[in-house]
């Protein structure tokens, strides 16, 4: 009886032999795949720098008038069409999204920047009202949030490539001394006990959003230093550990260790306390197209008030209100609206350029640059021994991020994938850096993605049919020491019938803190009239 | 004096060419070996031969081009050589299997082994020339050694097909054969241990040879079922890559076998038990049953039982693989056991991904077949997940009833369970019940409905297994099947995945 005793292993090898012929297939020489270097807004981005836009054409009035149609825009949008349709939304681009765009070409969706978002709080209650109309809950159990099966992230969820071989999860253990183990544990239990620290004021120490976060002074201590200093401080010393809360910290926020601060480092550990009735609080919630699905459920409502290719460069007090001065690249004109209030949903380097009165607004934030890579590859990729292809694959010890597989939240099997490679641009000179990343040609690029690759993947190069390269200029705000109380300030700040909605003005960019900020702003406007 | 002398150099030389000979079918076999061996692994098997033995043939001529620099102890060299030939062509089969997990040094050491035999079978030949050439004239010499050589390869190729891979496999065949090198290096020691002043180390060396040539003929078997996806057990009589899976079909007798990534499907001989036992106890059950649904099952066989409902007005089938299909509606004798049923007009055949296309399908059907491969992986285990029986509910009619192949419940008791337990999570009511196969064992279903079955009191002519009275006793679990769990299965958890491949690993050990 040979039954189907052996079978999984055989599946393994039947995998092995389809690769095997994969490769065989693939010892053609001539390696050519298309290629393409862009960003965001590129052309309407640098006429705002200088300023060319001709005289007024045309003139409109509305009471509200967005700027920017981010994340926290359209949180604003959806938030003010409950209450009023006269209202329009302004965005420089071709479709909304901002940092959550996506693309897609004949294989796949694809996230362009922003692609996941945790398990939800409990203590939000508008984003979990959202959540559930755009069906990503889709019920109860004992109070607890079911979460839609498709949009978790599917089991197997990560793995890191490390000591030559995919480990399992991306703390670093295989192949890692017990000691090394030992203190990466004892970090995890320190943030645990943030993780269920209350502050004086009875808030919980470390919160999403930010603003509801204790004030508690034991604990705003922690933003006076960096997580290099507190890791010292700490006696963590193990190099896998520091690797790890490195990539932590530039997986989220694009920054070192020496640039973020303590308390920042430390609320994407202890922050995350969502609850689901199907899913343990340190899975995700994701979509092959990344969070531009949330965008496309986010302006479900709201798509007739959107102006896009719409460029504004002046926003100017009058006697009533404002007028918002934008470039429409559809008409080719320029356009005045008279309006009674502004929302602002555009990040502070924007805001101090476009404001007449700017100044209020933030000068000391920093952005780090990114650079985000789509490959599409055919066939499996030639693998090293572990675990298998997961949605989030990272390679030890890189400079880069790895990449996430467009592909692993689609339910069909298909021979070609796309992936998706994040790499930030890392150093403490923001502006310098911010140039020579936006001078970087594309070979550069393309070196730096597969050199990265080729270690888990020796032959990606052949089997690779498309490459985009992507670069973000001010990619994520960097939430540095001191960074919390000018989020505080930012957040607080009152002017005159303007209201701010970027995630930028927390300190810390995250879909949350954008969707928190758009409808807070959106329901003080609704609230001064 | 002169006859025994002559006599005795003639004795000499008959056993040399005995060792030409078999040097000549050992080396050949071998390439064989690492032929079928690389068209099984790497597919298209044109190529696969065709490098495989060009490059023996030209490591033949290195090696015929290094016995020049062999000048002394000639025959002690010729048998060290044979002993060689013999340990790295009887071990060759056995380390490609075990190795080839090593996707990246595979084709090296595939292409290592055959440069190393060829290169050694290539220094036999020049050797024995030198050895015989002053005791033969030249042109006897040339005409006899090159028959022998040309002989053996023959025998080898005739052999090799017709009784070697059918009787022995693979791996045994090559151990045999590298026995055979050994033993009759050892022979051409014994016989001229007076010309050898090594010849007690030669014996030993050659009787450790053997001993571990011979351990390795007897161990084949556990190493098959170690590594090897490949050798089937009976003579293969169909075989496609397909971009999904390996094809395989194997025919012994009447017996003929699908092979799907080396997992038996069915074997004609009892998969009427399985099908008959798939079928009939969901379908009968149903009053009148008009649309059917297969997903998974591409050979036909559970339509073909389907298809015994006068009821039924519409089939569809959605399977994956047009290769599967394809087979099971064109090939006679597969035909034959499917009794045509992939040509029935009632039937149309849909080949996608069952995930993708349930998830867009609008219909509603009276009774759903799922005959998937056991979740042996995660892109089998999302078939397996409570989105995927959601969706079945949504396309399952109000009165129907769907049935669900789910391993064993023997030998993967938890997984069975955790089945079970995602069904009835999706709301279904479930009926777990298991038959008896003797290819595959004791094997498991559920079959899930929207309001409680009650067991039909007749069933199709001519069943032969499935009856009013042997129905009542498949749902009743011994308590070695039986097992309680709250787990399921989601496509976030995979739950099933890793609890299958524990408890068929432990089942294997
Ligand atoms: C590479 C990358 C990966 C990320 N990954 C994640 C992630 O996985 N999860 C997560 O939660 N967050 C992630 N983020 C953070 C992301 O920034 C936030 O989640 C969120 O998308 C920010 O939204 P926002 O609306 O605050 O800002 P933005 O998205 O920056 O929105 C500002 C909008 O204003 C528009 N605009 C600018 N100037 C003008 C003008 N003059 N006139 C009109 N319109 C204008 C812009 O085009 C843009 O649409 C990532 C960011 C990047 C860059």
């Amino acid at each position: 009886m040979i039954s189907r005793r052996d079978f999984f292993k055989k599946t393994i090898h039947a995998s092995i032999a389809s690769t095997l012929m994969g490769s065989l297939h693939s010892c053609t020489p001539s390696i050519s795949y298309t290629q393409t270097l862009s960003g965001p807004n590129a052309t309407l981005g640098h006429r705002l720098r200088s300023m060319d836009f001709g005289s007024i054409q045309k003139k409109i009035e509305t009471e509200i008038v967005i700027i920017g149609g981010g994340v926290a825009g359209l949180s604003a949008a959806r938030f003010l069409k409950k209450n009023t349709d006269n209202f329009l939304l302004l965005e420089i681009g071709e479709e909304t999204g901002g940092n959550a765009l996506g693309g897609s070409n004949s294989i796949s969706s694809y996230p362009l920047g922003a692609h996941y978002l945790p398990i939800p709080n409990q203590n939000d209650p508008e984003l979990i009202n959202f959540l559930e109309e755009a069906n990503v809950i889709t019920g109860y159990e004992n109070n607890t949030p079911v979460l839609n099966e498709y949009y978790l992230c599917f089991d197997p969820k990560e793995r890191l490539f490390i000591n030559n071989y995919w480990q399992e999860g991306l703390v670093p253990h295989e192949g890692v001394p017990l000691k090394d183990r030992d203190e990466i544990r004892r970090f995890h239990e320190e943030m645990n006990i943030y993780k269920n620290y209350i502050g004086i004021d009875g808030k919980e120490a470390f919160c999403i959003p930010v603003a509801r976060s204790s004030k508690d002074e034991a604990i705003l201590k922690l933003d006076t230093i960096t997580i290099d200093q507190y890791l010292s401080d700490k006696g963590f010393t193990s190099p896998y550990l520091r690797w790890y809360v490195g990539y932590c910290c530039a997986d989220d926020y694009g920054t070192t260790l020496k640039e973020t601060s303590a308390w920042a480092c430390i609320h994407y550990f202890a922050s995350r306390k969502g609850k689901a009735a199907n899913a343990s609080s340190d899975q995700i919630l994701t979509w092959p197209e990344g969070n531009h699905w949330l965008i496309k459920q986010l302006r479900k409502t709201v798509i007739p008030n959107i102006r896009h290719q719409s460029v504004v460069f002046a926003v100017n007090k009058k006697t009533n209100g404002f007028s918002v001065l934008y470039f429409d690249a559809v008409n080719n004109m320029s356009v005045e609206i008279t309006t009674k209030k502004v929302i602002m949903a555009t990040p502070e380097y924007i805001n101090k350029r476009i404001l007449e009165d700017s100044s209020n607004i933030s000068t000391n934030l920093d952005y780090s640059p990114w650079m985000v890579s789509n490959l599409t590859v055919n066939g499996s990729l030639t693998e090293k021994r572990g675990e298998t292809l997961c949605w989030d694959n990272v390679v030890y010890g890189s400079q880069s991020l790895g990449y996430v597989n467009a592909a692993h939240q689609q339910l069909g099997a298909s021979d070609k994938k796309v992936i998706t490679f994040y790499h930030p641009v890392l150093g403490s000179d923001t502006a310098a850096i911010r140039k020579r990343t936006q001078s970087r040609s594309i070979d550069f690029w393309k070196t730096t993605v597969l050199n990265d690759l080729k270690k888990p993947h020796p032959t990606i190069e052949e089997e690779l049919e498309e490459m985009n390269i992507w670069i973000w200029g001010h990619g994520i705000v960097k939430p540095k020491p001191g960074f919390l109380s000018h989020s505080t300030i930012n957040l607080e700040r009152k002017m005159n019938n303007i209201f701010f909605a970027n995630s930028d003005i927390s300190g810390i960019s995250i879909f949350e803190e954008a969707f928190y900020n758009g409808y807070q702003a959106a329901q003080q406007c609704i609230k001064s009239f | 004096m002169k006859d025994s002398s002559s006599s005795e150099s003639n004795k000499f030389q008959w056993l040399l060419l005995l060792s030409v000979f078999v040097v000549a079918t050992c080396g050949l076999i071998y390439e064989l070996v690492a032929g079928t061996l690389a068209s099984y692994l790497l597919g298209d098997s044109v190529t696969q031969f065709s490098t495989i033995i060009g490059t023996y043939l030209f490591a033949m001529g290195i090696g015929s081009y290094l016995s020049r620099y062999f000048k002394n102890n000639l025959l002690y060299w010729f048998v060290s050589i044979e002993l060689l030939v013999g340990m790295v062509g009887g071990f060759s089969a056995g380390f490609l299997f075990i190795l080839f997990e090593q996707i990246v040094y595979f084709r090296l050491l595939l292409y290592s082994l055959v440069v190393i035999t060829g290169t050694l079978v290539g220094l036999e030949l020049p050797l024995l020339m030198r050895i015989l050439k002053d005791k033969l004239e030249f042109t006897e010499l040339v005409s006899r050694l090159f028959t022998f050589d040309y002989i053996g390869a023959l025998f080898a190729s005739l052999l090799f097909p017709l009784i070697l891979i059918p009787q022995l496999g693979l791996l045994r065949t090559s151990f045999f054969f590298g026995a055979l090198n050994v033993l009759v290096a050892w022979l051409v020691a014994y016989r001229f241990k007076a010309q050898l002043n090594s010849f007690a180390k030669l014996q030993w060396s050659a009787f450790v040879c053997l001993a571990l040539l011979v351990s390795g003929f007897i161990l084949a078997d556990k190493l098959t079922t170690l590594s090897e996806s490949l050798t089937y057990p009976d003579p293969v009589v169909y075989t496609k890559s397909s971009p999904y899976q390996r094809i395989v079909l194997t025919k012994k007798g009447d017996d003929f076998r699908l092979f799907l990534n080396g997992n038996l499907q069915f074997s004609s001989a009892d998969e009427y038990r399985y099908h008959e036992a798939l079928v009939h106890p969901g379908l009968a059950a149903l009053k009148n049953p008009k649309k059917i649904l297969v997903l998974g099952g591409g050979d036909g066989l559970a339509v073909r039982e389907i298809l015994k409902y006068q009821t039924i007005e519409k089939i569809t089938l959605v399977d994956l693989d047009p290769a599967v299909t394809e087979l099971f509606r064109s090939n006679q004798s597969l035909k034959h056991i499917n009794n045509n049923a992939l040509a029935s007009p009632k039937l149309s055949i849909v080949n996608q991904d069952a995930f993708v296309w349930i998830r867009s399908c609008a219909e509603q059907f009276d009774f759903i077949v799922i005959d998937f491969p056991d979740p042996s992986n995660f892109a089998l285990g999302k078939l397996y997940t409570l989105a995927f029986y959601n969706q079945i509910n949504k396309i399952l009619s109000p009165d129907g009833a769907v049935v669900i192949q789910s391993t064993s419940p023997f030998v993967a008791r938890k997984s069975f369970w955790i089945i079970n337990e995602t069904v009835s999570k999706s709301g279904l009511l479930t009926k777990p019940y298991h038959c008896y196969v003797p290819s595959f064992g004791e094997w498991g279903f559920i079959l899930a409905s929207k309001h409680e079955l009650t067991q039909s009191n007749s069933y199709p002519q001519g069943l032969k297994f499935i009856s009013k009275n042997s129905v009542e006793e498949l749902f009743s679990f011994p308590p070695d099947m039986m097992e309680k769990t709250s787990l399921y299965n989601t496509l976030n958890n995979q739950v099933l995945v890793n609890t299958f491949e524990k408890e068929w690993a432990a089942y294997i050990k």
